[in-house]
């Protein structure tokens, strides 16, 4: 889900570079078109996105408070100022579940951009064979949905039926958890990554390579010395989608749950959001907890933009 | 989180069409002069394979109330937390089943309603224990369609070929899952599942738990009772032994154990000869039922997991009709029979108790013909907690998460009973209930 956004991200990017500085146009008349053309997507954008973000907003100062009576009936929902915000940031468990998300952030994104790297590098090698089957084959796992991905990964790791030794390695240890939920969600985005960076190796100047080569630089050194260099900013745009991506870590834990007890049903904050709205029947708590996690995300990102380009900038 | 919007359109029209409807529907039998030749069509939400026949059955009687079945898109507090925000929308089925431990919620929440006026006496057909699931303050809220009393079932073969029976006390079970885990390290009597909440209420609630009692408008909350620790603290033994797997129910894991003969018993209830299809096909014939096993040798006394109720709803326009069809469907023999060759349920309803249809064993159990008999027998001795709290799905969801992680990290159970019993508290506290101490 988050592909869609970056996607267009990425798309906005781009026509940032391509459109031209100043624009000199004829002052516009008055003229629906214009209106009309963007007019959906500003209707859609308001019905889906802003309405129900405002109407969550307004949830998250709320609070469901029952009648008299034994049971309760009756219940209405009152005012709750921040009462909401403030049981979300005491809570231990959100800060828990906060940690175990960096935890499988750490290990997750310098592992993707490690190998979306090494195989882009790989592809790109002259020496390499077969390279459209095994660009597919290391791409598809993006077409795997994370759910039945997860699955997928979840029969491998039980004991029972695992092919990949889980009778002997315990992957649903205390430890070993966070390598099994990073390894599914770094299996499914490894092969999208590659796609992006090796699109940017190969639209480096050839002519670089070759003047390399008479230089007498080998194979290894062109990639580490003047590939990887030259894709910096490819790698810092795959690192903030990676970011982003662990920021929104739900579907894998969340279906690898039921399989053992080493997930809870509040292991991640995506996952307690839920369980707050849905499981817990307090949609307000919920509301809460999103906000605050929408000022994170929003900060992150902003904060690996910032620090990408500074790192992009100096090597040029 | 954004895949649904198309969904969501749809729903959002299907309910204007819906409303539009019911909206011609009012000013046409406003407009006519003979109500009752109107044909009334009511809504019924229920999850149960097999629940098609019976209400088949009611709509080819009953011409005038028609009675259009529909399956929920989730189970459970899936279902009870979307009829509790649907209410204000006014959108909810006009019936709807309920497990027992989930009406609280729904009644506090005003989703359903008193049916008094439109039911027979039901204590003549119902045992008080029964009642007590539906029944609170003087108003009842619905008819109890089914018991399911714990029941221990147990692999015959394997028991036979270790000398074992099965164990009538906890100290026999304790004793027998040591002899089988010795007799073979892989095999085990059963295992401690974190993942099912309900198993462990029903557990405490035959050592003579009461998670929630009242007086007046005032609540005490005790699940970290001295009843249930003992429960926790006896478990907690068999799994530090490593007698009993501390695996959950329900995994992949769990079948392919059950299945393979790696599992050899199982706390269960009623309704489990209808999950061991799916659980672990190739043992049909091996699994017999017994009596779960006692505290103290004799006492007959059991818990119950699982059991449901059909309720209507708040935005029903007809609860007479609705409430006569409830009625039917868990008071009749004539539905109870059907549901019973159905959906193998076993009836609250006394009268049913020993209906013909009740004399063939479910499918997965042909070499226990009596299976029924013990049923009826467990049934008869089933223990309650005196009432469910109104919040049961924040102590339930807290129990997975405590149990499983005392499970995964080796600390002791009944330090997952004070974690349920505090979010518990506080989460009825939150909400507005009056909570002693």
């Amino acid at each position: 889900m988050a592909i869609v956004e970056d996607e267009a991200a990425a798309r906005t990017s781009t026509a940032r570079v391509v459109a031209p500085p100043t624009a000199r146009r004829p002052k516009a008349r008055k003229s629906f078109l214009p209106v009309a053309l963007v007019a959906p997507a500003v209707v859609l954008l308001v019905l889906f996105t802003v309405a129900p973000a405002i109407y969550a907003l307004i949830l998250s100062f709320l609070q469901m408070k029952v009648g008299s009576g034994l049971l309760g009936g009756g219940a209405t929902e009152v005012f709750a100022g921040f009462a909401n915000y403030v049981t979300t940031l005491t809570s231990g468990e959100f800060w828990a579940g906060l940690g175990r998300m960096l935890i499988v952030a750490l290990i997750g994104v310098p592992a993707t951009i490690f190998f979306a790297t090494l195989f882009a590098l790989c592809l790109d090698a002259k020496r390499a064979r077969l390279v459209g089957f095994t660009r597919l084959a290391i791409f598809l796992p993006y077409a795997v949905p994370g759910v039945v991905a997860s699955l997928l990964w979840g029969f491998m790791y039980l004991p029972a039926t695992s092919p990949i030794g889980g009778q002997i390695i315990n992957y649903f240890g205390t430890t070993g958890i966070f390598f099994s939920v990073t390894n599914v969600a770094v299996w499914g985005v490894v092969g999208f990554n590659m796609v992006i960076l090796y699109t940017a190796v190969r639209s480096l100047p050839a002519d670089l390579f070759e003047a390399a080569e008479l230089d007498g630089a080998s194979e290894l050194q062109i990639a580490v010395r003047i590939k990887l260099p030259l894709i910096a900013p490819a790698i810092t745009m795959v690192a903030l989608f990676s970011v982003i991506g662990a920021l929104q870590l739900f579907n894998e834990p969340t279906t690898l749950k039921p399989l053992a007890n080493a997930i809870s049903s509040t292991w991640v904050p995506l996952m307690r959001v839920y369980t707050e709205a849905f499981v817990n029947n307090s949609i307000y708590e919920g509301a809460a907890s999103s906000f605050i996690l929408i000022i994170m995300t929003v900060s992150a990102t902003v904060l690996v933009n910032v620090v990408g380009r500074r790192i992009a900038g100096r090597q040029h | 989180m954004k895949k649904p919007t198309l969904k969501h359109v749809g729903a959002a029209v299907g309910v204007f069409a819906a409303a539009a409807m019911a909206l011609t529907g009012c000013t046409a039998s406003n407009t006519s002069t003979a109500d009752s030749n109107q044909v009334v069509h009511l809504t019924f939400t229920n999850w149960d394979g097999g629940m098609q026949a019976a209400v088949d059955q009611w709509n080819k009687a009953n011409p005038k109330i028609q009675i259009t079945l529909n399956k929920p898109s989730g189970t459970g507090y899936t279902l009870y937390n979307k009829l509790i925000t649907n209410n204000k929308a006014g959108t909810n089925p006009d019936i709807t089943e309920v497990e027992y431990q989930a009406l609280p919620a729904l009644i506090s929440s005003n989703v359903v309603i008193p049916l008094d006026k439109y039911l027979p006496d039901l204590s003549k057909n119902f045992s008080k224990s029964s009642l007590s699931q539906v029944q609170f303050q003087g108003k009842t809220y619905g008819v109890p369609q089914n018991i399911c009393p714990m029941v221990f079932f147990y692999r015959k073969d394997v028991f036979d070929s270790l000398g074992l029976t099965a164990p009538t006390t906890w100290d026999e079970y304790a004793k027998d899952a040591a002899i089988i885990h010795a007799a073979n390290p892989k095999q085990y009597i059963g295992n401690f599942t974190s993942t099912d909440p309900g198993w462990f209420a029903g557990l405490a609630q035959q050592a003579g738990a009461n998670w929630w009692t009242t007086s007046g408008n005032t609540w005490t909350v005790g699940i970290n009772d001295a009843a249930t620790k003992k429960v926790a603290d006896y478990w907690q033994g068999l799994v530090t032994q490593g007698v009993v797997t501390p695996e959950p129910s329900w995994t992949p894991q769990w079948s392919t154990d059950m299945n393979s003969g790696n599992i050899v018993g199982w706390v269960g209830a009623q309704w489990a000869p209808n999950q061991f299809p799916s659980v672990a096909k190739d043992t049909a014939g091996k699994w017999v039922a017994a009596t779960l096993p006692a505290w103290t040798a004799g006492d007959a006394t059991v818990g119950i997991w699982g059991g449901e109720t059909e309720a209507v709803t708040a935005n029903s326009k007809y609860p007479a009709q609705a409430a006569k069809f409830v009625n039917w469907l868990n008071n009749s023999n004539e539905a109870m029979t059907t549901l019973i060759t159905q959906a193998q349920v076993f009836p609250a309803a006394t009268a049913a108790q020993s209906l013909p249809a009740l004399k063939t064993p479910p499918p997965f159990m042909p070499n226990q013909p009596d299976y029924n008999t013990l049923m009826a027998t467990a049934a008869k001795n089933v223990r309650t907690f005196q009432i469910w709290g109104p919040d049961a799905n924040v102590t339930f969801d807290s129990y997975s998460n405590a149990f499983a992680a005392a499970l995964q990290n080796k600390t002791p159970l009944s330090a997952a009973l004070d974690v349920m019993q505090s979010a518990t508290v506080t989460d009825m506290k939150k909400l507005g209930f009056k909570v002693a101490g």
